[in-house]
């Protein structure tokens, strides 16, 4: 099985990643290596992460998503989560999983709604 | 258990389970074969007792109305005969735990409580003993253990009809308790991009992961924003309890959307407070209607009075 | 009654959790688990491959339907000869957060399925089994 090709879009001055839908831990680790360097160049409002066709989230994805998020917000952006599947949402939570450095939102509209307008207090799951 | 894979008809009682049961009231292969030399005898006096058993149920009010007519007398005394011919067929394995399993169901199909079951029984009893021993006279002690042969595998027969009665009460009341936790959670759209799910009863685990899963997906379906989750109608607050409602706030921030706890009466904010649940993170408020208010803010929209015509 | 899955898979390197998860996956839906249920199940497998592969290096996953009656259930087995838990008791009371990178995880997983039984020993390996049902 071959490493899933992260597509790092940019979309209204952030960065779109479409998560596939069971990576695997290689596959991951390049998102966060494809989001970095996508940052150094486009350096915009943040990124926003397609979680709709993800399955299944363990500790280490979302490890891997907070770290991402936490680099991102270093670089001067903020990152959503968008359109978390309630299957997942609910396995997470029983998990003991947080994502303390991102935001969420229901879709990538409103996920790049959202990192259009400055808002001094976003929503924090 | 890892049970045999029988078939469908021994769920209630397995067979393993049957020998068990056998063994308990200690029926034997001896009684078995007891009751084989029987099957001349009974075959003969059958008739008459099949006979007097229905006279009595015709004659007794409650058990005359699951006889409506003279065609259902006749198919059930033939049935009633079978029955009674199966007490001397010499084999009491799987088939005729099966068989008789089959008796249980159809009971509680019609509605046949255990109680005329039973009481049936003992009119079996009365009506056979004299008939069992009178085909014995020259031995009375092989007439005497043949009749108890007889009575212990009668007594079987009950225990599995009851057991089976039981089960399919069983199966009816689980349907009917999760149709209630379907009716008590309901998530009603209140308003284009508002949810509103009042909480009622306690909340254990199971109903926990019902709630939350309705929640979420009813969030996910109406494109919700807001997701008001009203306590009002929960009477006891407990760190469990606390705990879940907790949970169910995450989880639904995990999917963008953001929840309004309404229905906090003094009473549960005392309680959590003292439990050192930590809702600060959590917009709470007294009454679902002051929980709109909070959600139209979120949605940056207002109320307005109609201007007069 | 159609016959109950199983079957097992080695479990060698991170590409393998992947695999675990898809077995685990199908399994459970065959076995007729809601979504849901079926996503609890996967992460939990996840999880436990995870570990193996974290601290045992390699190791094995076995997997079967059980039947009892009125219920029907998905029984998960990761054995490892890793270097086993030292102190079990402890490993069963990190944090209710699990996602830093330090510990097994094993209240969290425990959390997600019905039943969890742990054999360690040190120097060993361990053995890890969980189970999840659902009434038929």
């Amino acid at each position: 099985m071959s490493t899933d090709h992260i597509a790092v879009l940019k979309v209204r001055e952030a960065l779109l990643v479409t998560v596939p839908s069971d990576p695997e831990d290689a596959t991951v680790a390049a998102l966060q290596e494809q989001v970095l360097r996508a940052m150094e160049r486009h350096a915009g409002k943040g990124l926003v992460l397609d979680l709709s066709g993800v399955e299944t989230v363990d500790s280490y994805f979302a490890r891997t998503i907070t770290e991402t998020a936490q680099m991102v917000g270093l670089m001067g952006g903020r990152t959503v989560l968008a359109g978390m599947r309630p299957s997942v949402a609910m396995t997470t939570v029983q998990l003991g999983l947080l994502f303390p450095n991102a935001l969420t939102a229901l879709d990538v509209d409103r996920a790049l709604d959202l990192l259009a307008t400055p808002e001094p207090d976003g929503r924090r799951p | 258990m890892m049970r045999r894979d029988v078939s469908q008809q021994t769920t209630e009682v397995t067979a393993e389970e049957w020998v068990r049961r056998k063994e308990f009231v200690g029926f034997t292969e001896q009684d078995a074969q007891w009751l084989r030399e029987l099957r001349p005898a009974a075959d003969a006096f059958v008739g008459d007792v099949v006979e007097e058993l229905y006279r009595r149920f015709l004659a007794c009010e409650e058990t005359n109305a699951f006889f409506p007519d003279e065609a259902a007398v006749a198919r059930v005394k033939a049935l009633q005969t079978a029955y009674f011919r199966g007490l001397t067929q010499g084999e009491y394995g799987e088939a005729y735990l099966v068989d008789r399993l089959k008796i249980g169901r159809v009971h509680q199909r019609i509605g046949l409580s255990p109680r005329w079951y039973m009481g049936a029984y003992a009119l079996y009893a009365q009506l056979v003993t004299p008939r069992v021993l009178a085909a014995y006279p020259a031995d009375p002690v092989k007439g005497q253990r043949t009749l108890v042969a007889l009575l212990k595998l009668m007594n079987l027969d009950q225990e599995l009809a009851v057991t089976t009665y039981l089960a399919a009460r069983e199966a009816v009341i689980s349907q009917q308790a999760r149709e209630i936790l379907e009716i008590a959670t309901p998530v009603v759209q209140i308003w284009d991009g508002v949810v509103a799910a009042p909480l009622i009863g306690s909340l254990d685990t199971a109903r926990t992961q019902q709630f939350m899963e309705r929640l979420l997906e009813r969030v996910v379906e109406t494109n919700s924003s807001v997701a008001l989750v009203d306590i009002t109608g929960v009477p006891t607050i407990d760190t469990v309890t606390a705990q879940h409602l907790i949970e169910t706030v995450t989880a639904v921030r995990l999917l963008g959307a953001q929840v309004v706890l309404t229905g906090v009466r003094p009473v549960i904010a005392q309680t959590l407070v003292h439990l050192g649940v930590d809702l600060s993170d959590i917009i709470t408020r007294s009454s679902l209607a002051a929980g709109l208010h909070v959600a139209l803010d979120i949605l940056k929209l207002q109320v307005t009075g109609k201007r007069p015509a | 009654m159609n016959q109950a899955p199983g079957g097992d898979v080695v479990i060698h390197s991170e590409r393998d959790i992947v695999g675990a998860r898809k077995a685990v996956r199908l399994a459970a839906t065959a076995l007729g688990f809601g979504l849901t249920d079926v996503t609890r199940i996967v992460t939990a497998a996840s999880e436990l491959a995870r570990n193996i592969v974290c601290y045992a290096g390699s190791g094995r996953l076995r997997w079967r339907g059980l039947d009892a009656g009125d219920r029907v259930g998905l029984e998960l087995i990761f054995e490892d000869r890793g270097p086993g838990i030292a102190d079990l008791a402890q490993a069963m009371q990190d944090g209710y957060t699990s996602g830093r990178g330090l510990g097994l995880g094993l209240p969290g997983t425990k959390r997600l399925m019905d039943e969890m039984e742990i054999q360690s020993t040190v120097g060993q390996g361990t053995i890890v089994t969980v189970r999840k049902w659902r009434k038929t």
